[in-house]
């Protein structure tokens, strides 16, 4: 395997645009969970919600942006923010050698809540003639390929919550092994739509509103904790070889050194320890290191009660005693949950943790559960963490376990 | 300049930006940046504006020359229809 660099980055997030805002406020433990703004907030139990500052029609011009679903315009624009940080005009690459990876849980969402409001609620059949292309959840990575003419691989992922992270370790594979030299690679999400939002709801699995404080409603690893917050955003990285990175001169903020899967085989939604313990071997597998060579982890760190204890107990049986002395931080808590984005999100946050020497807060982690006893970075960020080597777990409904080995530049 | 142009145009300028003076009769679609998926949205909007139904049958409308032509046809069709039933209705309403 050729080692992968990260040249560029790009995000949107309820943590702002653009990765130096989004580490600010990261680093300052700012909660981008709000009370939910939306017409149709009072039909839900929680209207809690993570949202983007984000208008796709600052960015698109009309016609283009009458095409694209709101996840669409978040993974186009925060791909072109990322390609425009590495610095690469894409004049020396080989266009046949580039691909396009993206996750996503719900993809065009947000088009087909609309369209079916039309049929069903309107009762009228003049559905938009894009619905189908809005919708599809392969629309983002077709545009971040048309826009840049990238014609290798073009590829998204839907594994629910570990969508993007496998997005960005099927590129770091195909980037690594040669078969390509150039990949954009992230998630994108945008389920705050009614219909999605009840969906969840009638789950279970949303937090309920801290009343004192809304934005702090989403507590991972604390015995109070009641759920996720759905969240909205993309974030977007390019990957290239290390040796072409270097060779140009490329701003590099870290690498991709690993990458592991594993599917519990269990149960659609509960998980499972001996799976999320057999993807973060795999990935310390992939990237050929030992346990103790790991400095700190972006937990998947949900806020529900299954992810949080079950966690715990398989980076215990992945480090054993050492655990407790690894910082974990569960970044969700601020941005919430972007599903299909979220691993991608975490792993840009790694990086960027890594790159200042700081291992970032889990927030509103006041009482921890009497499970969840190692060293969270409870609310406040850890400065001089000289992290060298970070996970970046993502944990799905489905099974689908996917580790991500980062290491710093 | 017609009236279905007129509105045409009106629909051309606000949604796709385009210039007045690029709306020419014998302007084509392409050249105004409205490929055939553009064309799909066009007469979709054009459905609602001039208050018509479109045939399922697929159309090739080269320039906005054509696509007036092909309104006014439609436009033309809907009020033959819309006369006809009155016309079918006047025998019922006859007394003995």
């Amino acid at each position: 395997m050729r080692r992968v660099a990260v040249t560029g980055i790009g995000v949107v997030s309820p943590l702002g645009c653009g990765a130096q805002e989004v580490y600010r406020n990261a680093l300052a433990g700012r909660s981008g969970i709000r009370r939910l703004d939306a017409p149709f907030a009072d039909r839900l139990v929680a209207p809690l919600a993570a949202s983007a500052a984000f208008d796709g029609a600052a960015h698109f011009e009309p016609p283009q942006l009458r095409m694209l679903d709101r996840f669409s315009q978040m993974a186009l624009f925060a791909a072109n923010q990322a390609l425009a940080a590495s610095r690469n005009d894409l004049s020396t690459v080989d266009r046949s050698r580039a691909g396009v990876f993206v996750g996503t849980g719900m993809g065009g969402t947000l088009s087909m809540d609309d369209g079916y409001q039309t049929l069903y609620r309107e009762g009228s059949d003049r559905i938009k003639p894009f619905t189908v292309l809005l919708g599809m959840h392969s629309a983002a990575a077709a545009w971040i390929g048309i826009e840049h003419d990238l014609r290798g691989a073009n590829l998204t992922y839907s594994t629910a919550c570990s969508s993007s992270a496998v997005a960005i370790g099927e590129a770091w594979l195909r980037v690594g092994s040669g078969e390509l030299d150039f990949a954009i690679a992230g998630g994108a999400e945008a389920p705050l739509s009614c219909g999605s939002l009840k969906a969840w709801e009638a789950l279970h699995t949303l937090a309920s509103i801290d009343v004192q404080d809304p934005s702090a409603s989403c507590k991972p690893f604390s015995k109070n904790r009641s759920g996720m917050v759905l969240g909205e955003g993309a974030a977007m990285l390019v990957l290239e070889s290390w040796d072409d990175a270097l060779a140009r001169g490329a701003p590099v903020h870290g690498e991709v050194i690993g990458y592991g899967l594993s599917n519990d085989a269990g149960h659609i939604t509960r998980p499972s320890v001996q799976g999320q313990t057999a993807a973060m071997r795999a990935a310390l597998r992939a990237a050929a290191i030992d346990a103790s060579a790991v400095d700190a982890i972006n937990a998947h760190g949900t806020g529900t009660q299954a992810n949080d204890s079950t966690e715990t107990a398989a980076i215990k049986a992945v480090f054993g005693a050492r655990a407790h002395h690894i910082p974990i931080s569960a970044t969700k808590a601020m941005h919430g949950h972007l599903l299909g984005a979220a691993g991608a999100l975490e792993c840009v946050l790694s990086l960027l943790a890594m790159q200042h020497a700081v291992a970032l807060p889990t927030l509103h982690l006041v009482v921890p559960d009497a499970e969840c006893d190692l060293d969270y970075v409870p609310n406040t960020a850890r400065q001089e963490v000289a992290a060298r080597t970070m996970l970046s777990n993502s944990f799905a409904f489905g099974g689908t376990n996917a580790v991500l080995v980062l290491r710093a530049a | 300049m017609t009236p279905t142009f007129e509105r045409l145009c009106a629909i051309l300028r606000r949604d796709y930006k385009l210039a007045p003076e690029s709306l020419t009769l014998d302007a084509p679609l392409e050249g105004l940046g409205i490929d055939s998926l553009g064309t799909v949205e066009l007469l979709w909007n054009v459905e609602d504006e001039f208050n018509i139904k479109l045939p399922p049958e697929p159309v090739q409308l080269p320039t906005l020359g054509d696509v007036v032509h092909y309104i006014d046809g439609l436009i033309a069709t809907r009020d033959t229809a819309l006369v006809e039933p009155a016309i079918a209705v006047v025998p019922t309403l006859q007394v003995p």
